[in-house]
């Protein structure tokens, strides 16, 4: 049964309606007649925010909205919470939806966060005998016991956002729309909610998540839908759809890259031409394996006889965590800039990441390894890394060592050998 | 289904709770607190008092000019009072309307809720100062009491929802309605009774609810009579009237409060 249909829905804002006011109307009015050329801005302006997007949830399914700012991700969820309505579709949800927006928007500050849990489940239509049967769970899930009597002005905003969370996912809703609200909490609530957000899902209840973090997407969701400029373009399970994404968000980056290319920057008198991986711009598709050698080649040109100088580079994930950082200045080399166009080179032996998605970043610095002479992020060489971890659900890291478990039960006197389990780079 | 079928009927908790925090929020921090349900509608029937029986004497039958202006001024603090807080009451929680979907109409009528226990103070308020002025209340015409304020509840939140939902489009609502006020004021029978209004006036004078409404709390309150049937009749067809058409349009554009940024 599909908990939420969306079908054929589009949505239109119109645009150049800010100017309202008598005076200035007649100001442009005026204006107008005076210089009959000019247009007046008070046309036919429309923002198609959604155009004709389809997709259903079902009940116990988790779909991810991803796409960039502007795509249409937050008036999906605004039609779905019936704030407003499509102007042409049909945008059906079955059952209690809840929404996980804006945390505490209807907190009132001078009331006690006990006077604040029956106001806010009042507003998200919960019946006061039902919050008085959870209130303990709410409190209790936001860990607030101590100042449920102290009114909300008094609460730091994270406190606000954990009883926000508290009350909306506490009333087993049917549908429940997650916003970029994971974001600020800290770690350890962040890990609550993602962990009360998979209870639910157990539960039955559909989520339909907006986050920019791609990786919290890719633990809370099996099926995400890629929008842009309110157009679906893409939808499927999850790691199709943020390899997709990712793509494109690369593809972007090259294209820009190419155009500051065609101006090239002497400002630091060293410019690095391409940061290539075993001999290719990027390496998409299947990607590279975890346990085969990697070769950075960065390529770069100089102007002038430089002299000593260093290299280093980053490793980062997609969502620009750092992963690891190299320098020349650590290493036993000694680079000598001359005026014409050389090449360094970086050999992973193993490179020992989670599949995912990464870049390379490379920049110069000089002798003193304190001052950069390129720009850093302009040159970066992206790579997915393959591995049997891609259809994992959640993201357990960056990292992925050579390390081996062994287990000693109880109740062996006898010396026995302990259990050995190899896990390879490969396996989760 | 939850999506179509919400209005105020279904919301009976939340309308609670929002009246709650509105009438905790109005006074909070403020000394007086309730009691300025009663300061407010008394310190203006005082000022009436002095004015019209010691510079401009107004005959107004017998009764103490306090109290004759009191019945007045009291419902006539609620039905402005609910007016501006209810016109407010949408825009004063966009953010609220922009995130989550409930049935927006709570709102204003939390507003004017909050407005009727002020009004309820003040009838408290007013049997104390029959008391002092030993006035006689008989207590038979009450029974038509509710008739009154259910009226004028209707008329108020008529208003109230139509000038809400239209403040969200254009905030030219707020300073319009001061001005209406002030001028519906002085066509209203506060500061003079009824019958100082010239015969030939009286047919368009009926129009304004306010008058049947005002004259019905006077009739049962001050002269121990039934309110005057033909003029209460028109005020209630018209207040009735008025509370359809303006929950009508509060409804037919709910949806577009949201689309206004």
């Amino acid at each position: 049964m599909d908990a939420v249909t969306f079908e054929g829905v589009s949505k239109h804002y119109r645009l150049g309606l800010t100017r309202t006011s008598l005076p200035s109307l007649a100001a442009e009015w005026v204006r107008g007649a005076l210089r009959p050329g000019t247009r007046t801005s008070r046309g036919d302006d429309v923002l198609w925010a959604l155009n004709d997007v389809s997709f259903s949830v079902r009940r116990g399914e988790s779909l991810a909205l991803v796409g960039p700012n502007g795509a249409g991700k937050t008036t999906i969820l605004k039609l779905l919470a019936n704030i407003t309505k499509p102007t042409a579709g049909r945008v059906h949800v079955a059952g209690r939806l809840s929404a996980l927006i804006e945390l505490g928007a209807g907190f009132h500050p001078d009331l006690t966060g006990r006077d604040n849990v029956f106001l806010n489940g009042a507003i998200l239509g919960i019946r006061r005998t039902e919050i008085q049967r959870r209130f303990d769970d709410i409190v209790d899930f936001s860990g607030l016991e101590r100042f449920i009597d102290t009114p909300v002005k008094r609460y730091s905003s994270g406190m606000i956002v954990r009883l926000g969370f508290a009350v909306a996912s506490c009333i087993d809703p049917d549908v429940l729309l997650v916003d970029e609200v994971l974001a600020v909490g800290d770690a350890a609530f962040s890990q609550k909610c993602m962990s009360r957000i998979r209870a639910l899902i157990k539960q039955g209840t559909s989520i339909v998540f907006v986050s920019h973090n791609l990786y919290l997407v890719k633990a809370a969701c099996e099926k995400a839908l890629y929008l842009s400029a309110g157009r679906c373009l893409c939808e499927g399970s999850t790691d199709e759809v943020i390899r997709a994404y990712e793509q494109d968000i690369h593809d972007e980056r090259a294209r820009r890259c190419a155009v500051e290319q065609a101006v090239p920057d002497h400002g630091g008198g060293i410019e690095i031409t391409s940061v290539t991986l075993n001999g290719a711009p990027a390496a998409g598709g299947p990607g590279l394996r975890n346990d085969t050698p990697v070769d950075v080649r960065i390529a770069y040109v100089a102007y002038v006889d430089f002299g000593r100088a260093h290299v280093s580079a980053f490793v980062r994930r997609s969502d620009g965590i750092a992963c690891c950082m190299l320098r020349t200045s650590r290493a036993d080399i000694d680079i000598q800039v001359r005026a014409g166009e050389g090449v360094v080179t970086l050999r992973f032996e193993k490179l020992q990441l989670c599949a995912g998605m990464y870049y390379v970043d490379a920049y110069f610095l000089d002798e003193s390894d304190a001052v950069v002479l390129t720009p850093a992020g302009v040159r970066s060489a992206w790579f997915t890394v393959a591995g049997d971890g891609l259809s994992s659900p959640d993201d357990s890291g960056v990292f992925e060592p050579g390390a081996q478990w062994a287990h000693q039960p109880a109740e062996s006197r006898a010396p026995t050998t302990p259990v050995h389990a190899t896990e390879g780079p490969a396996r989760r | 289904m939850i999506r179509t079928s919400q209005t105020i009927l279904g919301s009976g908790d939340l309308l609670r709770e929002w009246t709650a925090r509105t009438i905790r929020a109005r006074y909070q921090q403020s000394m007086l607190g309730w009691l300025w349900a009663v300061v407010q509608p008394a310190a203006q029937a005082i000022i009436l008092a002095v004015v019209f029986t010691r510079v401009v004497p107004i005959d107004v039958g017998g009764v103490p000019y306090f109290l004759f202006a009191f019945v007045a001024t009291a419902p006539w603090a609620f039905f402005a009072g609910s007016l501006t807080d209810m016109t407010d009451s949408l825009v004063s929680n966009m953010s609220l309307v922009n995130k989550i979907y409930f049935p927006r109409e709570v709102l204003p009528i939390a507003s004017m809720v909050a407005r009727l226990a002020d009004l309820a103070v003040a009838a408290a308020f007013f049997g104390l100062a029959v008391l002092f002025y030993d006035a006689p209340l008989p207590l038979g015409p009450l029974i038509a009491m509710p008739a009154v304020v259910l009226v004028h509840i209707a008329l108020t939140t008529g208003l109230g929802l139509a000038g809400a939902a239209l403040n969200v489009f254009v905030r030219d609502v707020r300073p319009i309605l001061a001005l209406v006020l002030q001028l519906w004021f002085y066509a209203s029978p506060v500061l003079y009774p009824v019958e100082k209004v010239p015969a030939s006036l009286r047919p368009y004078y009926d129009l304004n609810p306010m008058v049947g409404i005002i004259d019905g709390y006077r009739s049962i309150l001050l002269a121990g009579a039934l309110p005057d049937g033909r003029s209460f009749a028109l005020a209630a067809g018209i207040s009735v009237g008025i509370c359809v058409a303006g929950y009508g349009l509060f409804k037919a554009v709910e949806y577009r409060f949201a689309d206004v940024v």
